[in-house]
């Protein structure tokens, strides 16, 4: 096995009685990366981080986590990796603060890192809050910060902004890439496709259970652009997509050369296109 | 940090978990105030019936009634509440992806709901005011420690069973009567009192019996068996869930 592979998964497979959960799931993670499971619902996102994290046994393929066969591991394994679930619950009646320091004396984290964690997710000042009475977006950044207090070398995230807004969204996503930076190991779900754009160095398409595509977000989208499309504003707004052929070209040329050009962008796919054009379903199915 | 240092941190940690919600939950707390409340309101309504100093058989049922009580609504209710709470709240799942093991839970879940009801009985032995000399301070502490374990442990079978609050109270409620009415109806038919004796609350309820009618009281081997047997059944009905789906099923 490679040095450095945090994790990895060979020919996973899931069956639930007679429903295929998953097929043959391969792929490996690395320090500092951020790798994406991307899917519409149904899909086997949850089902893939229950199998890596112990939560749930596969019915055949070997998952190997930080070195340890995941069947084998034990609530040790916890102490090294932090998990977010699609519908991880918070202490309500409990404050902000002591939400975060329960979980500290389980890890043995100082007050200190608490604090550090406590003001790098923005709710230093809601410590004394009671965590039922927070927003949502607080909630789920409170979660975060649980997650990472003791500072785990893969942090597991199933789809962490559904049902936030936009801009919350976007917070999370900056607390994410920050945490990629300090080098954590990050493996999330999404069914949003912005999201796995923006966040992920490697991304795997999965469809029904199968990894029907992998690659960084520009691979994939770059080799899905087959027939190549340009957007063009000319003056008078007059907005036309046209493919690239030598008629086409010689015509954008010639606006350009009367700098009648506006506006003018490619149309390359979208990890949304991607996926509709390899699965033939809408990912926000 | 030491291996040792480390377990009991985590086991202390829950512990820790579980008097804050518990304390905070109303509807879990209601349990122990209630018990002691009531015993108390007996003592005095009582009290000011016969003018003076309770009859035996009055104070026998202020003591069985409140030890009854306590053995099968606090422990057991607590430890059952408290863990199906945190199933409604998605809590329980997070903690035991924290590195937490099922042992530690255990022993967490229970260790507060354990000393409540302990101190409990003694609260409902001191304010029924049976005279002391017929109590043979021993034999109650070794009976009621016991039976607050099984209480607690039929808790965490609750728990392990439940998947929320509801669902837990209407789970354990027919235990709750078993365990309950079974010793009381047992003054009014000597049937009943036979099936009383082979039920933990059973012998709890013949101790308290005879502490008020102030004849000395002796444990006899069949309730050491009924105490004994049914802690280990309770927890190997327990460890059977938890083998089965753990604390929380997929
Ligand atoms: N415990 C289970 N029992 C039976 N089928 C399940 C179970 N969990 C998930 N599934 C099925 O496995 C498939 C994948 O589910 P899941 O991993 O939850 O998808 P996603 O997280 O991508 O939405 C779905 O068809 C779902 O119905
Ligand atoms: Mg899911």
């Amino acid at each position: 096995m490679e040095q450095n592979v945090l994790l990895q998964l060979s020919h996973i497979s899931k069956r639930f009685k007679t429903d295929l959960a998953l097929v043959d799931i391969s792929m490996s993670l690395h320090p500092g990366e951020v790798l994406g499971f991307l899917g519409p619902s149904g899909a086997g996102k949850t089902t893939t981080i229950k199998i890596i994290t112990g939560q749930l046994r596969q019915t055949s393929g070997e998952a190997r986590i930080l070195g340890t066969d995941s069947t084998n591991i034990d609530a040790s394994i916890y102490e090294k990796i932090g998990v977010v679930s699609d519908n991880s619950g918070i202490y309500e009646k409990m404050t902000v603060w002591q939400n975060l320091v329960m979980f500290a004396q389980i890890w043995g984290v100082s007050n200190a890192r608490v604090e550090e964690v406590l003001r790098q997710v923005g709710l230093a000042k809601h410590r004394k809050k009671q965590a039922g009475k927070l927003s949502k977006g607080q909630t789920q950044r409170l979660v975060l910060a649980r997650a990472v207090l003791h500072k785990p070398k893969i942090l597991f995230l199933d789809e962490p902004t559904s049902g936030l807004d936009p801009a919350t969204a976007v917070e999370i996503h900056k607390m994410l890439l920050d945490l990629k930076a300090e080098g954590m190991a990050i493996f999330l779900t999404t069914h949003n496709m912005e999201e796995a754009t923006k966040l992920c160095d490697n991304v795997a398409l999965l469809h029904k259970g199968e990894i029907v595509e992998f690659g960084s977000p520009q691979e994939l989208c770059l080799k899905y652009n087959t027939n190549k499309r340009y957007q063009v504003l000319l003056d008078g707004n007059e907005e036309l997509v046209l493919e690239q052929n030598p008629e086409n070209i010689d015509k954008i040329a010639g606006w350009m050369r009367k700098n009648q050009v506006q506006r003018i962008h490619s149309c390359e796919p979208t990890l949304e296109s991607v996926f509709l054009q390899v699965t033939g379903k809408a990912l926000s199915a | 940090m030491g291996n040792t240092t480390g377990y009991m941190n985590k086991l202390f940690a829950v512990a820790r978990i579980k008097w804050t919600c518990i304390i905070r939950n109303a509807s879990i707390m209601v349990g122990p105030i209630l018990t002691v409340g009531m015993v108390w309101m007996y003592k005095v309504l009582y009290g000011s019936m016969v003018d003076g100093e309770l009859p035996p058989i009055l104070t026998g049922i202020i003591l069985s009634l409140g030890i009854s009580m306590n053995i099968c609504m606090d422990g057991f209710m607590m430890v059952g509440m408290a863990i199906a709470e945190e199933k409604e709240k998605h809590t329980l799942r997070v903690l035991m992806t924290s590195s937490v093991t099922g042992a530690q839970y255990f022993v967490g879940s229970i260790l507060f709901p354990f000393v409540i009801t302990v101190a409990v009985n003694f609260v409902v032995l001191l304010i029924s005011q049976v005279s002391i000399e017929y109590v043979s301070i021993p034999a109650f502490f070794l009976i009621s420690v016991t039976a607050s374990l099984i209480s607690c442990v039929l808790g965490m079978i609750v728990g392990i069973c439940a998947s929320n609050q509801m669902n837990a109270s209407l789970i354990a409620y027919p235990l709750l009567m078993v365990f309950m009415m079974i010793p009381i109806l047992g003054n009014m038919s000597e049937a009943v009192r036979k099936v009383s004796g082979f039920l933990f609350t059973g012998v709890l309820t013949e101790m308290t019996d005879c502490f008020a009618n102030e004849t000395r009281y002796v444990v006899k081997p069949l309730d050491v068996a009924v105490l004994v047997g049914e802690l280990i059944i309770s927890v190997l009905v327990f460890l059977i869930l938890y083998k089965k789906n753990g604390y929380e099923k997929d």
